[in-house]
């Protein structure tokens, strides 16, 4: 089951109410966190695709589970500010001929719904206490989706001792290569 | 794209009514301003007593069934959900007029105006419904 912030029950209702209900869950949820909305009808995940789009939500995607449509919604599309850029950066075509760790700091639903191949997935939120996954010595790429998730990450494990972190830029948003889902 | 919708009911059966208010609740829910006119028997539709017993049309009474297997909410809950979305609903003075209805015998938090009440509003909005 992919990870999710918060859970909507919105089984058995018919159109309008799953939005409806997604609307009022979503008001609740932290900028950047991701909702997940359980429902049966069949005209949902064009309707919540639709309506995240129009209202500024990012629609991750949608996976159907013995009759069950579960989809996944990551609230607002801002990307957090950096102000201090980090400068050591390295672009996606570059990437492809490097060897080391991708490091994926988007949330899991948004890695699960499409990741380059191989790369390791901890949210910028967890990442702190994580952190000691990581081998210091090892050439990390950090990704997120625009570049400004990464970039706060790559600060933070530079800030750690981690001597050989790049921020990817500019992130999945404009990789076109192959990616993995994972469910 | 225009932020405002506006929706003139003018028909008052139980059709008519979710093709009103399924528009109007999705439409809120979707952060837009949304004002529903409501004239003739489109004033059915938000009447106290009348929204509770809206008929099918005539030969589809067997949809009512369907209705329930699609667990749609009825029509007082829409009517309740819609008000809480902030949806604005305003009643026809000069049709309120003729029928001999009040203010009172509507739900609680409409507005009444005239026609150039909703005009005013729906210059702005696209688009602007009819049912």
């Amino acid at each position: 089951m992919i990870k999710a912030n918060h859970h909507l029950d919105a089984k058995g209702l018919a159109c309008p109410m799953p939005v409806v209900k997604t609307k009022n869950a979503i008001k609740d949820l932290e900028e950047g966190l991701v909702l997940e909305v359980q429902a049966t009808d069949k005209g949902s995940k064009a309707d919540l695709t639709a309506w995240a789009s129009s209202v500024g939500h990012q629609y991750l995607g949608t996976v159907e589970e013995a009759d069950v449509l579960y989809h996944y919604i990551r609230k607002g599309s801002n990307e957090p500010k950096v102000e201090k850029a980090f400068g050591q950066n390295i672009s996606l075509e570059e990437l492809e001929s490097r060897d080391g760790l991708i490091l994926d700091v988007r949330e899991a639903a948004e890695y699960a719904f499409g990741h380059i191949e191989g790369a390791k997935s901890i949210p910028m939120g967890e990442l702190e206490s994580r952190m000691q996954e990581l081998d210091k010595d090892e050439e990390i790429y950090v990704i997120c989706r625009t570049g400004n998730r990464s970039d706060l990450a790559a600060q933070l494990l530079a800030d750690n001792g981690f001597k050989n972190v790049y921020n990817v830029l500019s992130g999945m948003n404009e990789w076109n290569g192959k990616t993995t889902k994972d469910f | 794209m225009s932020e405002k919708v506006a929706i003139i009911a003018a028909n008052g059966g139980l059709f008519d009514a979710y093709k009103v208010f399924n528009i109007a609740t999705a439409a809120a829910a979707s952060e837009k301003e949304v004002q529903i006119f409501f004239t003739f028997e489109g004033l059915n539709l938000i009447h106290k007593q009348g929204m509770h017993q809206l008929e099918m049309p005539a030969g589809k009474e067997h949809f009512a069934e369907g209705f329930k297997k699609a667990n749609t909410p009825t029509i007082p809950e829409l009517v309740e959900m819609a008000q809480e979305l902030g949806v604005k609903f305003i009643a026809c003075q000069m049709t309120m007029d003729v029928m001999g209805l009040t203010k009172e015998d509507f739900v609680d938090g409409i507005e009444v105006g005239g026609a150039v009440t909703f005009i005013e509003f729906a210059k702005e909005a696209a688009p602007t419904l009819t049912f």
